[in-house]
């Protein structure tokens, strides 16, 4: 009885329910909702976000932000399409060097929070207008104009079915998505790095009192320079997959995303102050926010425009209705904890 | 002296009856009542953790009492927020100075007043001179030493002209002469009618300066009167919890450290940082160090900068002979030194993560808990020895640490220092904030190491605390050790009086 | 001398000299820049930044932070075009625009000051409502074709060529910077970002400060938005979309401190400047603007990063210092006889 009222007490367990009442009420709307293949595309839609909420949630319980991961999904597309089009390297070796390219700019950032000091904020700030920047100039150096976005990557279509490159976007496993499977697997490794690593652990205390965690002997430093490299490294997947299932290497792939990873981390159960979060509450709300833009045009003629409203007001009464509960939770828990011990 | 009945009640300035406040399951007041009549001075004394504070922050308006009512001139007040103690005429000057950090002096002190700055820059002036106190007011409060901007509070509580002002523990960054002039202030103030409510660790003060005096314990008064009633022992008295065993004048079995036979595990030489100079001592195996000094002498700076928290300017720090001046944390615990740091709250605790975590912090760069991934089971097994060893009370392993009285939260800190099993243990103000009964297992805990041979550095402001355990101290005074003492010369006079800068009978200077 | 020391020490100084210096270079790029309608432009241009930076200074100032102004602009910039499409009256607009802002302040500073949410969070929320909220009263169409007076104004200079807009958003800079710097009520912004503990100590009542910092945020924004529909008259959808980034820059650059309690509304305008003239300058150096967000990115890193070292590197200073005296000083005069 008392697993069950201490899962009751978990904010994961409140957004599982959301996620069923979704599926609930999407579903008694339009029965096409609960195509599974229509559920798959629209997560796929959606899965730069998810991949990158994943990483994101991870600097933000070291007690960062990171808002420059939308332009870096752009600068690794670009990267891709320029060096496979333009500089003719391998593809594979194209995304190796936009992964890497990535990566530096992670470091970088990483470096002038962790070892400078500044803002997180601020500095990623900085590096959206930069990176989105470089993107911009990248486009400009090779043959297909900026708007138009390079195309034709590697694919050796056999009767639809894709292979090379644009297997990555566009193939299936079992009937799955490659870009789901992708995605479960990062799930998995997130998991397992976060919660069950002692990189995990000191990441946690870190983000909980970075003070204490120095005296513990602990490199806050390095750590906290490694969640930016890995979210610039999630963007740069997110942005291979993106370009491979679009086939257009664009600059500006990507931009406009940033409010909805933030939406979505937040609406996890991270806090921005640091210490608090799981991958699962991530996960959960990716895929709520994910259901919801399906599910509100498909069923109730919500048109794509329009989704923002319900997100935001999700989000708005969702964290009120948090700090309002969280402050009777408290106290009832301390008062069954003085019965207890009476 | 129990009960004040209601006409005595109306001639005083405050009356402040029967408090209750709880946090969580923490019970801090539990059923307070003072009054002061105008003019009169209470010096409230108490150990760490008796709620002194807490009750001057409630009368201030900054936390709501949960029952109680609080009086000024006889009318009910409701202390709803800082502005209605304002209003009423009651100030305090907080013991952590809380100024503005980027803005300068002058505008730190004016800040929040309702009168004209020419006005206002007129009475500082007078009030600064009556302080004898001189500062560049231009100066930005994030430039002030922890002493200047306890100055700077005292001048903010002058310029208000409470009808009464709160003190809270005002001397404990001061030098001598700068007390000297904030007790001719007081009782100049005294004669203008103005009662205050002085809060001090410093027996010897309240003599001085103090009309009455109350103790605190456990959150409850246990003696009040005036102070011409009482002298220090019975004051000690007061102070002590009838339950708890303390070895006093031979009490318990003192056990002499042998230090013939004994070489130095931790050997300090010719240290210099920020903070302090010429630092120089010797740590033996199985021995209590008491390092004794008022705030703001330099011991915090010393030992953070033994354990590699600040830069060290010239000098060496050997561990069983092996150079370890200026090594990264990681690498001193690994070499065999550990740290209670003093301010659990900023530096210690993990509030919002579970007591296993907390405990087991320390050892994340060990194998003892992992190599990649986390043995849940060895954490757990490794907290729960401590919590066993120590008495710590807890429900669980799995609940949050926040939710612990400060006397066990602090025996987690400790475990965590000695989780890495290291020869040489530093505990700064080791019983800062928690109730009787957890020292007196703190200090058995620490008894303990010394029987294992573990060496201990401890830096206390309680010089009571320091009589009690230590088997040498070292006082620190104006960032220089000025006196060394074996276990025989260790009493409360000599201490005391070295920690001041006075070291038999003479002042000791550069 | 003394005015000129006071003025050399204050922190919105440096911004200054660093927009004097971007002048500077691109003069010596290219010439033809330094007319007097070329720099004259570059603070015509920047009255919307302006005024978003300034009410954001408020918010920014007492520690906390609002992502929702560019939804407010948005909004408040497709009600003005709205209202002229019916040849409503200009104090129609004002009172609309003033009375979004005024609400959806008083929304955030609720939700963030009274609730507790953390304020990046809310106003995130309050941004995804207002957008839709955009949508829905502009039903998906962009405002366009409306002329009239408030376009007339729009485009109207007064004296020297400096725009009536730009004229009134430098009297609010001036009105906001004496308000926070001299009068008693106005300091207490900076004094809850610098100390909010110290702050309820000396009786000022976080809770209100704050509220009043997100309702002038709002209000300005709001304001923005009616210099947005005026100048261009066209307003689309996603108007005012990313402008809350940059009004935040040009706090940065302003010498504004994200974690409150330093820096002033001079500063800010100056930043804000900055941010709005960099495309132009570009342009005139001979870069294509497709050069423009990297020249910001770049900017804005390295102000903010040798701002952060230099403060770090000020206090350790100070502290060292401070410690050093301690075992260098003898006793105290008055002090200690034996």
């Amino acid at each position: 009885m008392t697993i069950l009222k201490k899962l009751l007490k978990r904010w994961e367990t409140f957004l599982v329910l959301f996620l069923i009442l979704e599926f609930v009420v999407f579903g008694a709307a339009n029965p096409k909702f609960l195509r599974p293949a229509s559920i798959m595309t629209a997560v796929v839609n959606y899965i730069s976000v998810c991949i990158i909420t994943l990483f994101v949630t991870m600097v933000m319980i070291g007690g960062g932000i990171d808002i420059q991961v939308a332009s870096i999904i752009g600068l690794t597309s670009i990267i891709e399409g320029v060096l496979w089009s333009d500089a003719g390297f391998n593809i594979w070796a194209a995304v190796l060097c936009a992964v890497a390219a990535a990566a530096l700019c992670g470091a970088l950032s990483g470096f002038f929070v962790a070892y400078c000091g500044v803002q997180p904020m601020v500095v990623t700030l900085g590096g959206s207008f930069l990176y989105s920047g470089l993107a911009l100039l990248v486009s400009g150096m090779s043959a297909t104009p900026a708007y138009q976005g390079i195309s034709g990557f590697p694919e050796k279509l056999k009767g639809n079915i894709f292979v090379d490159f644009r297997f990555l976007g566009k193939g299936e496993l079992f009937g799955v998505p490659f870009q789901i499977i992708i995605y479960v697997v990062l799930i998995f490794f997130c998991v397992w790095l976060l919660h069950r690593t002692k990189y995990g652990e000191r990441l946690y205390l870190i983000g909980v009192n970075k003070e204490a965690a120095e005296y513990s002997g602990i490199n806050t430093r390095a750590v906290i320079m490694s969640t930016y490299v890995l979210a610039a490294v999630s963007a740069a997947i997110a942005g291979t997959l993106l370009t491979s299932n679009v086939n257009s290497a664009k600059y500006n792939l990507g931009s406009g995303y940033t409010l909805a990873i933030i939406t979505a981390v937040v609406l996890g159960g991270t806090s921005n102050t640091g210490g608090k979060g799981t991958i699962l509450g991530t996960v959960l709300a990716s895929l709520i926010i994910c259901i919801m833009r399906y599910g509100l045009p498909l069923c109730f003629g919500v048109s794509t425009q329009n989704l923002d409203l319900p997100v935001g007001i999700i989000l708005v009464v969702v964290v009120l209705g948090r700090e309002i509960a969280g402050k009777h939770m408290i106290s009832s828990l301390f008062r069954r904890l003085k019965s207890r011990s009476a | 002296m129990a009960n004040v009945n209601a006409d005595s009640r109306a001639a005083c300035t405050l009356s402040v009856s029967n408090i209750r406040k709880a946090f969580g399951i923490n019970e801090v007041l539990k059923g307070v009542s003072i009054s002061l009549r105008a003019g009169e001075v209470l010096a409230l004394i108490g150990g760490n953790g008796a709620g002194k504070s807490t009750l001057m922050k409630i009368i201030m308006g900054i936390y709501r009492a949960d029952s109680g009512t609080i009086e000024v001139d006889g009318c009910p007040v409701n202390m709803a927020n800082p502005s209605a103690a304002l209003s009423a005429g009651i100030y305090m000057v907080p013991q952590e100075p809380m100024l503005f950090p980027n803005m300068t002096v002058e505008e730190n002190i004016l800040m929040g007043f309702r009168d004209k700055v020419p006005e206002l820059r007129k009475r500082l002036a007078t009030h600064m001179k009556e302080l004898d106190f001189r500062l560049n007011l231009q100066r930005k409060a994030n430039t002030l030493s922890i002493a200047e901007q306890q100055l700077v509070e005292i001048l903010r509580g002058l310029l208000r002209e409470a009808k009464v002002l709160i003190l809270d523990e005002p001397t404990s960054a001061l030098t001598f002469g700068e007390v000297q002039s904030l007790f001719r202030v007081i009782e100049d103030l005294k004669s203008k009618g103005i009662s205050m409510i002085y809060i001090t660790h410093r027996l010897t003060e309240v003599f001085e300066v103090a009309t009455d005096v109350a103790i605190m314990r456990d959150g409850v008064i246990t003696l009040k009167g005036p102070v011409g009633e009482f002298n220090k022992e019975m004051l000690i008295r007061g102070l002590l919890p009838s339950d708890v065993e303390m070895c006093t004048g031979g009490g318990c079995t003192y056990v002499p450290v042998d230090y013939e036979h004994l070489d130095p595990v931790l050997e300090v030489q010719g240290l210099a940082g920020y903070g302090f100079k010429d630092v120089s001592f010797k740590l033996y195996p199985g021995e209590i160090l008491g390092i004794a000094g008022v705030v703001g002498a330099g011991r915090t700076e010393l030992i953070s900068t033994i354990f590699g928290r600040d830069k060290t300017l010239a000098g060496k720090v050997l561990l069983e002979g092996k150079d370890i001046t200026g090594l990264s944390t990681g690498k001193l615990l690994k070499a065999g030194i550990n740290f209670v740091p003093e301010d659990r709250h900023y530096h210690g605790l993990f509030k919002i993560r579970s007591i296993s975590s907390n405990t087991t912090s320390a050892l994340l760069n060990t194998r003892a808990i992992g190599r990649v991934d986390i043995n849940r089971k060895k954490q757990k097994q490794i907290s729960q020895k401590y919590v066993d060893d120590f008495r710590t009370k807890i429900v669980s392993l799995e609940d949050l640490i926040g939710s612990l009285s400060g006397g066990n939260q602090q025996k987690v800190v400790i475990a965590r220092a000695l989780s890495t099993l290291p020869k040489v243990v530093i505990l700064d103000e080791p019983t800062r904030g928690i109730d009787a009964g957890a020292r007196g297992d703190v200090y058995n805990i620490i008894r303990q190491l010394k029987d294992a041979g573990v060496a201990v550095l401890m830096v206390s402001s309680d010089i009571e605390e320091v009589v009690e355990i230590a088997d040498r101290a070292i006082t620190v005074f104006q960032g220089r050790i000025n006196g060394e003492f074996s276990h025989d010369e260790i009493n409360q006079d000599s201490l005391t009086s070295a920690s001041f800068g006075i070291v038999d009978g003479k002042v000791v200077t550069e | 001398m003394n005015i000129v020391k006071k003025l050399l020490k204050a922190r919105w100084s440096s911004s200054l000299i660093f927009l004097v210096l971007l002048f500077l270079i691109t003069g010596l790029a290219n010439a033809s820049f330094l007319s007097y309608s070329n720099i004259i432009a570059c603070f015509n241009t920047a009255t919307m930044y302006t005024l978003l930076a300034i009410g954001i200074a408020f918010v920014i100032m007492t520690g906390e932070i609002d992502v929702s102004i560019g939804a407010v602009l948005g909004l408040s910039a497709s009600v003005t075009g709205m209202i002229a499409q019916e040849g409503g009256s200009i104090g129609k607009m004002l009172i609309c625009v003033l009375l979004i802002g005024a609400a959806v302040g008083l929304f955030n500073g609720i939700g963030v000051s009274f609730f507790g949410v953390p304020s990046l969070i809310f106003t995130l929320g309050t941004n995804g409502v207002l957008r839709g909220i955009i949508y829905m009263v502009t039903e998906g169409r962009t405002i366009e074709n409306f002329g009239g007076p408030v376009a007339v104004y729009g485009n109207m200079s007064l004296f020297a060529g400096v725009s009536l807009y730009y004229l009134i958003t430098l009297v609010l800079v001036v009105i906001a910077h004496l308000v926070t710097t001299r009068t008693r009520r106005g300091k207490y912004f900076i004094a809850v970002g610098d100390n909010a503990g110290g702050a309820t100590l000396v009786g000022i009542s976080v809770l209100r400060t704050k509220i009043i910092a997100y309702v002038i945020c709002g209000v300005m924004a709001g304001i923005a938005g009616y210099v947005f529909a005026s100048k261009y008259g066209q307003v689309m959808n996603v108007a005012g979309n990313g402008y809350e980034m940059t009004a935040i820059a040009a706090c940065v650059l302003g010498g504004i401190s994200l974690s409150g309690g330093l820096g002033n509304m001079v500063g800010a305008a100056i930043g804000a400047v900055i941010m709005s003239s960099i495309s132009r300058l570009l342009v005139f150096i001979g870069l294509p603007s497709t050069y423009d967000n990297t020249i910001t990115g770049v900017m804005l890193i390295a102000i903010v990063v040798v701002d952060a070292l230099t403060q770090r590197r000020a206090i350790e200073t100070a502290r060292r210092k401070r410690l050093l005296n301690r075992t260098e000083s003898k006793p105290e005069e008055g002090g200690i006889q034996a």
